[in-house]
């Protein structure tokens, strides 16, 4: 292997890593950029960032002429630097206060969802998985294909007649008629692979805590919750990158708008007058993806593995 | 290595959440879709039975039926040469590296863009990319090709291509890390037999390194073609099948029956009909691919 040639896949990488980087790198630059900068000059630096810098720099270097600046309401004021700076500041973030203001409520919506799903999901699917894997019953093998069987159903398939349901159910316009679906859809996909986890454990553990008398509660709180930390976190991953990332779902059954999750919420401010203005539209999208990078820097190994553990989905 | 009980009673129980839930929230529904495409109903009215006249219209008399059956075909074939393509060749790069830290590090740069909501992405791509002052457009002014300027995603001309477009240069990190696994399982000795050999470059990609990961291509195929068949929120998001019905898909069609027109039944029929492509491709890929069991790398 010649260095030359390892320089070469480098390059290649490199160029096509920023292609793909590329679009979020101009979102994060409009956060802070007026429209009228994006309509004049795409790939200009924010200038709230450069007043700020000049401003800041005229202030080392002990100039204190005051400076003509626009304030919130448009008037004209001259300012010191002290004051100047807090305005250009104020100027610059202005996109994401706004922004946050908008999709906090989203962003609480999101979190007592995406929590309740992967709680729900993780405490069922370990749990069936558990009686399934450990356990030969009558009735086990139908068990089994009944519920691996609902993975040929697409969502296609069942999105309609499951608007009517949770109408009929009366549960639009609530938490309910996110989480429950959820759970029941996402449950299937933390069986599969709890089971086969389940599956490799030695049975001398079972076996032992049977004859010391416990129950299959206390089998599942002290044994298997414990010893399926390791997979436990690749499926609760792999279920908040879910829940994260439907639209559809809480943009049909918030017929209200009250309940809307960050995905649909985006969908709904980006029809609003709030889209006119760039600068909130784009602090939006990058605000909105903070938790899963927080997530991801947090979790990085978990996170590779849940998502290419989605592969056992088809 | 399991136990058997002759009293099920405790796993019945245990099991009995995971159970009403599925029959609720999956089986009834599924079961809904078939008995009420048979039905003509709006919420809050009358329904009557039709039989299958919902189906007959569907594919007889709807005007959008084959146009957006078309789209649908050239959205997902595009996606598939583009899912297995690209990420392919960014896997075997990495792949090719000599120190583990540095594939690491480009693993990660590639998953990183999962973490935006992808509605975000969506819009991303319409507000910044494609609208009048964005970064197509600009690229063109700059280069003194502004009569090629317009609308992507509103022009009949290029809506279609524009969506397919979206997200180049395609190397999605899930796919980088599916192909990666694939090439990190060919065992040491069949590399070290094909460099005996004399097979280096893209003449070991070809008859080595594409063989060994082909259950990963197909698995990749496999999921393409069927988020293609059923996938329609980008659209609803980008476009909402305009210009005219320019990017219409079946889905976004069965959308608007349901929620725009509250025929109910009708977008049950063809929420049927998607299922039964599905279906049929499920069965294939079953009959003739391998199963993903087999894929061992992907752990």
């Amino acid at each position: 292997m010649g260095g030359k040639k390892t320089w070469l896949i480098h390059a290649v990488l490199v160029f096509f890593s920023l292609l793909t980087l590329l679009p979020f790198v101009f979102t994060v630059n409009n956060v802070f950029r007026t429209n009228a900068e994006f309509y004049h000059a795409f790939f200009s630096v924010p200038n709230a960032f450069k007043q700020t810098l000049s401003i800041a720099g005229g202030a080392l270097t002990g100039d204190d002429t005051p400076i003509e600046m626009a304030d919130e309401e448009g008037l004209i004021r001259s300012l010191d630097k002290k004051q100047a700076l807090r305005l250009s500041l104020t100027n610059a973030t202005r996109g994401p206060r706004l922004a946050w203001k908008v999709i906090r409520p989203y962003m609480l919506n999101t979190l007592v969802v995406v929590s309740l799903t992967v709680i729900g999901v993780i405490l069922l699917g370990s749990a069936t998985a558990y009686i399934l894997a450990r356990y030969r019953f009558a009735g086990h093998r139908a068990l089994f294909l009944f519920i691996i069987s609902t993975m040929m159903f697409p969502g296609v398939l069942t999105l309609v007649p499951s608007f009517l349901l949770v109408k009929s159910l009366g549960l639009l316009n609530t938490y309910w008629a996110m989480v429950l679906p959820y759970i029941a859809a996402g449950q299937v996909f933390a069986i599969f692979v709890f089971k086969s986890y389940f599956d490799g454990l030695p049975e001398d553990l079972f076996e032992s805590a049977r004859i010391d008398g416990a129950g299959h509660l206390d089998i599942y709180w002290q044994i298997v919750l414990p010893l399926s930390k390791p997979i436990l976190s690749v499926v609760a991953i792999m279920n908040i990158l879910g829940t994260w990332n439907n639209f559809l779902w809480p943009f049909i059954t918030n017929t209200e708008g009250k309940h809307h999750v960050v995905s649909s919420g985006l969908f709904v401010l980006s029809t609003t007058a709030h889209a006119s203005n760039f600068s909130t539209l784009y602090a939006a999208y990058a605000i909105s993806s903070i938790p899963l990078l927080v997530l991801f820097i947090y979790a990085t190994k978990p996170f590779i593995r849940g998502v290419t553990s989605g592969a056992f989905k088809a | 290595m399991s136990v058997r009980l002759q009293s099920p009673l405790s796993c019945y129980a245990i099991v009995l959440p995971s159970l009403v839930l599925l029959t609720t929230f999956v089986y009834l529904p599924v079961v809904w879709a078939f008995a009420s495409s048979l039905y003509e109903f709006e919420i809050g009215a009358d329904s009557h039975f039709v039989g299958l006249a919902h189906y007959g219209e569907y594919l007889g008399q709807d005007p959008t039926a084959f146009p957006s059956l078309a789209n649908m075909l050239v959205l997902t074939l595009i996606a598939a040469i583009m899912r297995m393509s690209f990420p392919l060749i960014i896997a075997r790069l990495i792949y090719a590296l000599p120190t583990e830290r540095w594939r690491y590090i480009y693993r990660i740069v590639f998953l990183v863009p999962i973490v935006v909501p992808g509605v975000a992405v969506q819009l991303i791509w319409a507000d910044m990319i494609y609208s009048d002052f964005g970064l197509l457009n600009e690229l063109l002014r700059g280069v003194g090709l502004s009569h090629w300027t317009r609308g992507w995603l509103a022009d009949p001309q290029t809506a279609l291509a524009s969506i397919a477009l979206i997200g180049f240069p395609f190397v999605g990190g899930f796919e980088v890390l599916i192909y990666y696994a694939g090439f990190s399982s060919i065992p040491e000795s069949v590399n070290e037999a094909s460099a005996l050999d004399g097979c280096t470059g893209l003449q070991k990609f070809f008859r080595i390194d594409i063989p060994m990961v082909l259950s990963q291509l197909k698995l990749i195929l496999i999921l393409t073609l069927i988020g293609g068949i059923q996938g329609f929120e980008n659209i609803f998001i980008l476009t909402r099948g305009g210009p005219g019905f320019e990017t219409t898909v079946p889905g976004l069609w069965m959308y608007f029956n349901a929620f725009s027109f509250q025929r109910m039944g009708y977008a049950c029929a063809i929420g049927v009909l998607l299922f039964a492509i599905i279906f049929g491709l499920t069965l294939l890929n079953m009959k003739y691919f391998k199963s993903s069991e087999d894929l061992q790398g992907v752990r």
